[in-house]
C-alpha cells in the first residue's frame, strides 16, 4: 500500500508483534466493529443491480444487471448533474477550506482575550440554523426588495433591481456564500484548535529575531497548522460529490434548474419520489468510487510531495 | 495517583463494553427487550390500561400513517371517551421527514407492522409484501362500513386477487352535500376588486386580466402605500401547479390533473400542447410585460408567495384553496384586511365566453391509491374492523370532529349544533388540541349531513358556522351576485364526473419503470424550466416554439398512450 | 514589550474592521431567529420581521415547550450527548493512539480501512435490517453505538498525536511503561484541545440528531429525544397550515416559522452554554509545558 520513502517499513517479526500484542488486540476490535457497521451494510450494494421491490427483499429481487447504471449514464440529464455537483462541490470545498484558515489565523491574532472568545461564539452560531432558515434569510437579502439590490443600488453600482435567482451565472456563487456564512466560524474550531498545539516559545523566538506579524504567521503559525490542513484537505477532496442537497433544493427554481440540481436531487426525483432503491443506491455506489479514486490519487499526491497523509 | 487509575480503568472498561456490544448486539440489546415494553417494536396489541364502559378491557392498538400529521398526548380526553365507549385506543404516529415510500419500506424490511396503516403513496408496496388483512369477509358484519361505498365503487378498491384491502376514508358524503367552500383551484380574486367595478360578470380570461388592469391603474397603491402586485404565479417545485394546469380548466375540462379525457371520443388530449393552453400563457406573457404579472413570480418562495398574498397587496393569482387559504385568511383577520375586502373569491373562468365550467366537481372523488388498512400483525383484526365499523357510528364520529356537546359545541332549541366564540378559539388552539381534541383523522368518516338530518357530519360544512366567519365584504360580494357560497360563486356545472376521474390518481403512481413514467417525469421537469421562461419572454412565439421543442424530446406520446390504455381500463371496469 | 510599528497597527485596524462585519454578518440570522421566536406567528407571515419582534409574544416557546414527551425527550437527549461523547471521544482517541504510533505494524492498513467508511454507505434499508439483526432498535443504544467511531474524529485526532513529539513515548517505554499507560497518562494529558474539538463535534452531532430516532424508535415514545419531538411538532403544524381541514373560523397564531425559530433557539441555548467549558481549550490555548524534556 504505502511506501513511505521518509521511514522504513516497519518488518513484521514475532519480537514486534509480542511487543505490539495491546495495540494489534484493539486494533482487532476495532476493525471488527468497523467491519460490522460501516462494511456490513454495504451488502445493500446487490439492490443496485436489482430491481428492489420491498416485498421480495435484499435476496429475492429480479436481477437486472448495470441496467441501473446504464440508465444513469444515459441520460443527459444525470450527466448535467454530475457537472453541476463537481462544480459546486469544488467551489464550496476551496472557498470553505480557505476562509475558515483566513479567519482561524486572523482570529488567532486577536489579542484581546474577551473579544477572541466572544467573535469565535458568535461567528459558530449560523451553524446550528437548520438550512430552511439560513436560505430564508438568504432569499429575503437577495430578492427584489431585499438589502443587496437596496445597496447596490444606492452606490450606483446597479441601474435597476436584479433578480439574482433568474440568472443561472450567480446561482453557484450564491451556495458558496450560503456555505461560508452558515459554517465558516464552524470549520474554524478545528484550526484554532491546531494553533494552540504550537509551541508559544517559538513565537517568542521569532519576536527576538525580530520577525513581524506576517513573518510569524508564513513561518510558524502556518507550517504549525499544515498537517491538519493537509488532513482536512485530502478528506474534503473525498467529499466533493457531496455538495448537498438542501442549499440547491431550496433555493434553486425551474429557471436555474439546469444548473442547480446536483445528484442527489437528480436520485431524489428519479428514485426516491418514484419509490426506485435501485437508481439511488446504484447513484450512491457511483459516489463513492468516484470518491475513494480521488482520495488514492489525493494522497499519493501527498505523500510522494513528502506532505501529511491519510494512510 | 489514584484518580488517574480510575480514569484508566473506567475508559478500558467503557471500551471493553462498547467494543463487545457492537460485536455481537449481545448484552445491552437483549436486556433491553427483556426489560423494554413490547410496544418498543412496531406495535402489537397488548392489552392494558383500563376497562371499557362494558366491563371489557380496553384494546390498544397502534396505527402509521404515511403522512405528516398534529400528534396526540397520552391521556387526550376524547381518545378516553372514544375508548370507554369502543374498547378501543389507537396510538398515531405519523410520517416526519421522510418521504412516505421510504418510510414503508423501512417498516417492510422490518417484517413489524402497526395494526393499522395508512401507507400513502407506500400503500401498493405494503399489499405486495402481504402485509395487509383483507376486508371482504369483515365488510359483510359491519353495515356501516360496507354503506360507504355502493358495491360498483367497492369494486374499484379490488386489487389483482380479487380483494379488497383498504378503502379511501376521505370524501365520503352522507346524505345531502353540505360543502360551502371551493376546496381545488381557481382564478381568485380579492372581493373590493370586484366591488370597485360594481360587480361585473367576469367570464374569461380576458375579461379577468382586463378589471386586473384596470383596477390597478387607478389604485396603483394600497392605503399604506404598498405598490399592488396585480397578479402572480406561484412556480416553486410541485405547488408549480399554480400556473400549470389551468389550461385543461379554461378548456372547461375537470381537474384530471395530468390530461384531458374528451367525453365525446373517449380519448386521451394533452392540454400542454392544446390552442388553450397556447392562448393562456400568450396572455400571461403579454400581461408579465405590460408589468401585471408580479416580476418575481418565477423565483419566489412558497413562504414569500404567501407573506405577499398576506399584505393583502396581491389582487389575483390561480392556485388551489387549500393552498393558500388557512394562512393567508388568519392574517387579515389580525390585520384587519378582511374588512377592507381583501379576502379572495374563487371566479370560474374559461378561455372563451359562453363556455361551462367544471372547476368545481360535485360528488365525492374515489381515490383508490390508499388508505386505512388493518396489518397481518394484528392481533385481533377482529377488534380492529369492529373500531373501523365505530369510528362511523354518529355519536364516535360527533366526538370525533365536533367535540364533547356543551364543552366543545352547544345545541340550540332546534337541534343544531353551534360553537360560540370561545369554543372556536379553544377547538383552534393547539395544545387543546394536544389534549383534548381526537379526530382520529385517518380513520372512516364523513361529509355531508349527521344521520340527524339537521346538522353537518363535519363542522367546517356548517352552514351557520360558515356565515358566522364571512367578512361583511364577502357578503356584500355574495349578495350582489346573487350566491350564497364559494360553490356558487365560481359557478361550476353540475355534471357528473366519469368513473375514470380522476386521472391523476394514475400519472401520479407512474414510475420509471415504464416509458410512459420515464417521459412523465421528463415533462415535467421541462414544464418548470420552459413555463415561467415562456411567460417572461420578450418574443413569445419563437420562446413557445422552443418550448415544444424541448417538450416533444421527452416523448409526451409514451405517457399518453399509456394513460389512454388506463383510462380503456377504468371504463370497461365500470361498465 | 517592543513598540508597535506602523504595519502592525494597521494590520490590526483592519482586522478589528474584519472581525466586527464578521460578526455582523453571522450574528444577523441568529439574532433575527430570536426575533421571529418571539413574534406572534400569523404576523410572521407577512414577513419583514428584522431584529425586533413586531408583535411580541411568549406563544411559541409556550407551544414548543409544552409538547408531549419534551421531558423524556430532553432526558434522551441529555443521557445520549453525554454517554455518546464519552464512548466517542475514548475509542476514537484509542484508535487515532494506535495508528499514530511510528513502528505500528498496521498503520498504513488500519487508517485506511477507516479512510473508506467515510465515503460508503449501505443506504437506509441494509443499515436498518443489520441494527435490527443486532437488537439494536427499540434500545438506547442505537443512538451511541453505531457512529461511536468516525474516521473523521480519529484522523483529527491522529493528525494531533502525530505533532507531539516521540521523545515522550521514548522515554516512558524505557521507564517501563506499556502501551496503555502511556495513552492514558502521557498522551491523552497532552490533547486536551484537540480532545475537546472532537467533544464538541460529538455532542453538537448528537444533541441536533433525531432522525435515528425517527428510523429506529418510531413507534415508542421511550427513546424519543428533544430535536425528534420538535420534528414532529414542526411537521404537524407544517401540515396544518396546508391542509384540507381549513374552513377554520378563528385565528390560530401557529406557524410553521414561528415553532421553527423557537424550537432553533430553544436547542441551541443549552449546547451554547456549554460552550465556554469546552472553549477554553482551543481558543486561549495552553503551554505545553514540561514537553521539551
Amino acid at each position: 500500500m504505502s511506501r513511505g520513502k521518509k521511514q522504513a517499513k516497519q518488518k513484521i517479526t514475532w519480537k514486534e508483534v509480542k511487543r505490539q500484542k495491546v495495540l494489534l488486540i484493539w486494533s482487532a476490535l476495532f476493525v471488527i466493529y468497523g467491519f460490522i457497521f460501516y462494511y456490513l451494510p454495504l451488502g445493500g450494494w446487490i439492490m443496485a443491480f436489482q430491481n428492489y421491490k420491498p416485498k421480495d427483499g435484499l435476496f429475492h429481487s429480479k436481477w437486472i444487471g448495470l441496467d441501473k447504471f446504464k440508465f444513469l449514464f444515459s441520460d443527459a440529464a444525470f450527466i448535467r448533474v454530475i457537472r453541476n455537483t463537481l462544480a459546486m462541490g469544488t467551489i464550496n470545498l476551496v472557498t470553505s477550506f480557505i476562509m475558515a484558515i483566513v479567519f482561524a489565523i486572523l482570529l488567532n491574532e486577536v489579542k484581546n482575550v474577551l473579544g477572541k472568545k466572544l467573535v469565535q461564539t458568535i461567528s459558530y452560531l449560523p451553524h446550528f440554523l437548520s438550512w430552511i432558515i439560513v436560505t430564508g434569510i438568504l432569499h429575503d437579502a437577495l430578492s427584489s426588495t431585499g438589502i443587496v439590490n437596496e445597496l447596490l443600488q444606492k452606490f450606483g453600482i446597479i441601474s435597476s433591481q436584479i433578480n439574482f435567482f433568474a440568472h443561472e451565472s450567480y446561482f453557484w456563487p450564491i451556495v458558496a456564500f450560503a456555505n461560508l456564512w452558515k459554517e465558516t466560524g464552524w470549520n474554524a474550531i478545528i484550526y484554532l484548535a491546531a494553533i494552540t498545539a504550537i509551541d508559544p516559545s517559538l513565537y517568542e523566538a521569532a519576536s527576538i529575531d525580530g520577525a513581524g506579524r506576517w513573518a510569524k504567521i508564513r513561518y510558524i503559525t502556518l507550517p504549525g497548522i499544515k498537517p491538519t490542513i493537509m488532513i482536512l484537505l485530502l478528506m474534503n477532496v473525498g467529499n466533493v460529490l457531496n455538495a448537498g442537497f438542501e442549499v440547491q433544493y431550496i433555493l434553486g427554481n425551474g429557471l436555474v434548474q439546469k444548473v442547480s440540481q446536483t445528484i442527489d436531487i437528480y436520485v431524489l426525483n428519479w428514485g426516491i419520489s418514484q419509490n426506485d432503491y435501485s437508481l439511488g443506491t446504484a447513484a450512491g455506489i457511483f459516489k463513492s468510487v468516484v470518491s475513494i479514486v480521488l482520495i488514492l490519487i489525493a494522497n499519493r499526491i501527498a505523500k510522494r510531495s513528502g506532505e501529511e497523509s491519510l494512510f | 495517583m489514584k484518580r488517574k487509575k480510575l480514569t484508566a480503568l473506567l475508559l478500558t472498561a467503557a471500551m471493553t463494553a462498547s467494543v463487545l456490544v457492537g460485536c455481537g448486539g449481545g448484552d445491552a440489546g437483549e436486556s433491553t427487550e427483556t426489560t423494554g415494553s413490547p410496544e418498543t417494536e412496531g406495535g402489537g396489541s397488548d392489552e392494558t390500561a383500563g376497562t371499557s364502559a362494558d366491563g371489557k378491557e380496553i384494546i390498544d392498538f397502534t396505527m402509521f400513517i404515511a403522512m405528516p400529521g398534529p400528534e396526540i398526548n397520552d391521556g387526550n380526553e376524547i381518545q378516553e371517551i372514544i375508548a370507554q365507549k369502543t374498547g378501543v385506543r389507537v396510538k398515531e404516529t405519523w410520517l416526519t421527514g421522510q418521504t412516505a415510500a421510504e418510510a414503508v419500506g423501512t417498516i417492510i424490511a422490518g417484517g413489524e407492522y402497526p395494526d393499522f396503516i395508512d401507507g400513502g403513496d407506500g400503500q401498493m408496496a405494503l399489499y405486495d409484501a402481504g402485509a395487509l388483512v383483507p376486508w371482504d369477509d369483515y365488510l359483510e358484519k359491519h353495515p356501516k362500513l360496507k354503506e360507504m361505498y355502493s358495491d360498483e365503487e367497492w369494486d374499484r378498491f379490488r386489487q389483482d386477487d380479487g380483494k379488497i384491502y383498504w378503502a379511501n376514508i376521505f370524501q365520503n358524503t352522507y346524505g345531502e352535500d353540505k360543502s360551502t367552500t371551493h376546496n381545488d383551484e381557481a382564478f381568485w380574486i380579492q372581493n373590493k376588486v370586484l366591488a370597485w367595478d360594481n360587480y361585473p360578470e367576469i367570464k374569461t380570461l380576458d375579461q379577468y386580466f382586463d378589471l386586473l388592469e384596470r383596477y390597478a391603474e387607478a389604485n396603483p397603491t394600497m392605503e399604506d402605500g404598498t405598490e399592488v402586485i396585480p397578479y402572480t404565479a406561484l412556480c416553486e417545485d410541485w405547488r408549480y401547479f399554480c400556473i400549470e394546469n389551468a389550461g385543461q380548466f379554461l378548456a372547461g375540462y375537470p381537474n384530471d390533473g395530468s390530461v384531458i379525457v374528451n367525453t365525446d371520443t373517449m380519448k386521451i388530449e394533452d392540454y400542454n400542447t392544446s390552442e388553450t393552453t397556447y392562448r393562456y400563457f400568450k396572455k400571461l406573457n403579454e400581461e408579465y410585460n405590460k408589468g401585471i404579472v408580479d416580476k418575481e413570480f418565477a423565483t419566489q418562495t412558497y413562504d414569500e408567495y404567501i407573506a405577499k398574498l398576506s399584505t393583502g397587496r396581491v389582487l389575483g393569482m390561480c392556485d388551489q384553496w387549500w393552498d393558500f387559504y388557512a394562512t393567508v385568511n388568519d392574517v387579515f383577520k389580525q390585520q384587519g384586511l378582511d374588512l377592507k375586502g381583501c379576502n379572495y373569491v374563487p371566479l370560474g373562468l374559461t378561455i372563451d365566453e359562453g363556455m361551462e365550467n367544471m372547476w368545481h366537481t360535485y360528488g365525492d372523488t374515489q381515490n383508490l391509491a390508499n388508505g386505512v388498512a388493518v396489518t397481518t400483525s394484528c392481533k385481533d383484526p377482529d377488534a380492529a374492523f369492529q373500531f373501523l365499523e365505530d369510528c362511523l357510528d354518529q355519536e364516535i364520529h360527533d366526538l370525533r370532529f365536533w367535540g364533547v356537546e356543551g364543552v366543545d359545541y352547544m345545541v340550540d332549541d332546534e337541534g343544531l349544533y353551534y360553537r360560540t366564540e370561545e369554543q372556536r378559539m379553544q377547538w383552534a388552539n393547539k395544545e387543546y388540541q394536544a389534549s383534548h381534541r381526537c379526530v382520529y383523522s385517518y380513520m372512516p368518516q364523513y361529509l355531508g349531513t349527521s344521520r340527524d338530518g339537521k346538522n353537518s357530519m363535519n363542522p367546517d360544512q356548517q352552514t351557520s358556522e360558515f356565515f358566522s366567519a364571512l367578512a361583511q365584504p364577502l357578503v356584500d360580494c355574495f349578495e350582489a351576485y346573487g350566491v350564497s357560497t364559494y360553490v356558487e360563486m365560481i359557478g361550476s356545472v353540475n355534471k357528473e364526473t366519469g368513473p375514470w376521474f380522476p386521472m391523476y390518481s394514475f400519472s401520479s403512481n407512474m414510475t420509471t419503470e415504464t416509458p410512459g413514467g420515464v417521459a412523465w417525469t421528463k415533462m415535467g421537469e421541462v414544464k418548470h424550466e420552459w413555463l415561467p421562461k415562456v411567460v417572461m419572454s420578450n418574443s413569445f412565439d419563437s420562446t413557445w416554439s422552443e418550448y415544444m421543442t424541448a417538450y416533444e424530446g421527452c416523448k409526451p406520446e409514451d405517457f399518453l398512450s399509456e394513460m389512454q390504455t388506463e383510462l380503456d381500463r377504468r371504463v370497461s371496469l365500470a361498465q | 514589550m517592543k513598540k508597535k510599528s506602523l504595519g502592525d497597527r494597521i494590520f490590526e485596524i483592519c482586522n478589528t474592521i474584519f472581525m466586527v462585519a464578521f460578526v455582523i454578518i453571522t450574528l444577523y440570522p441568529v439574532l433575527n431567529t430570536l426575533a421571529i421566536s418571539f413574534n406572534d406567528g400569523i404576523d410572521t407571515v407577512r414577513g419583514g420581521i428584522h431584529l425586533i419582534p413586531r408583535k411580541f409574544t411568549l406563544q411559541n416557546y409556550y407551544t414548543v415547550l409544552h409538547k408531549q414527551n419534551m421531558v423524556t425527550g430532553a432526558y434522551i437527549t441529555v443521557l445520549r450527548t453525554v454517554v455518546g461523547t464519552f464512548l466517542a471521544l475514548v475509542t476514537n482517541a484509542l484508535l487515532a493512539f494506535i495508528v499514530s504510533r511510528k513502528r505500528f505494524l498496521f498503520k498504513s492498513q488500519l487508517s485506511l480501512f477507516w479512510v473508506i467508511t467515510m465515503y460508503v454507505n449501505g443506504g437506509l434499508i441494509p443499515t436498518f435490517l443489520l441494527y435490527k439483526n443486532l437488537h439494536l432498535t427499540g434500545t438506547f443504544w442505537v443512538y451511541v453505538i453505531p457512529g461511536t467511531v468516525s474516521a473523521f474524529n480519529m484522523l483529527v485526532l491522529r493528525t494531533y498525536m502525530v505533532g507531539l513529539p516521540d521523545s515522550l513515548e521514548e522515554s516512558a517505554q524505557l521507564d517501563g511503561a506499556g502501551y496503555m499507560t502511556i495513552f492514558v497518562k502521557i498522551i491523552s494529558p497532552l490533547c486536551k484541545p484537540v480532545y475537546a474539538t472532537v467533544a464538541l463535534f460529538v455532542a453538537v452531532g448528537q444533541w441536533n440528531s433525531w432522525f435515528d430516532a425517527m428510523l429506529y424508535n418510531r413507534m415508542s415514545d421511550k427513546y424519543t429525544t428533544l430535536q425528534y419531538e420538535l420534528m414532529k411538532l414542526l411537521s404537524s403544524v407544517m401540515q396544518q397550515s396546508g391542509s384540507a381541514d381549513s374552513a377554520r373560523n378563528s385565528a390560530n397564531s401557529i406557524t410553521p416559522a414561528s415553532i421553527r425559530a423557537a424550537a432553533t433557539i430553544a436547542t441551541m441555548l443549552p449546547i451554547v452554554c456549554l460552550y465556554p467549558f469546552l472553549q477554553r481549550y482551543f481558543v486561549t490555548g495552553l503551554t505545553i509545558g514540561g514537553v521539551k524534556e
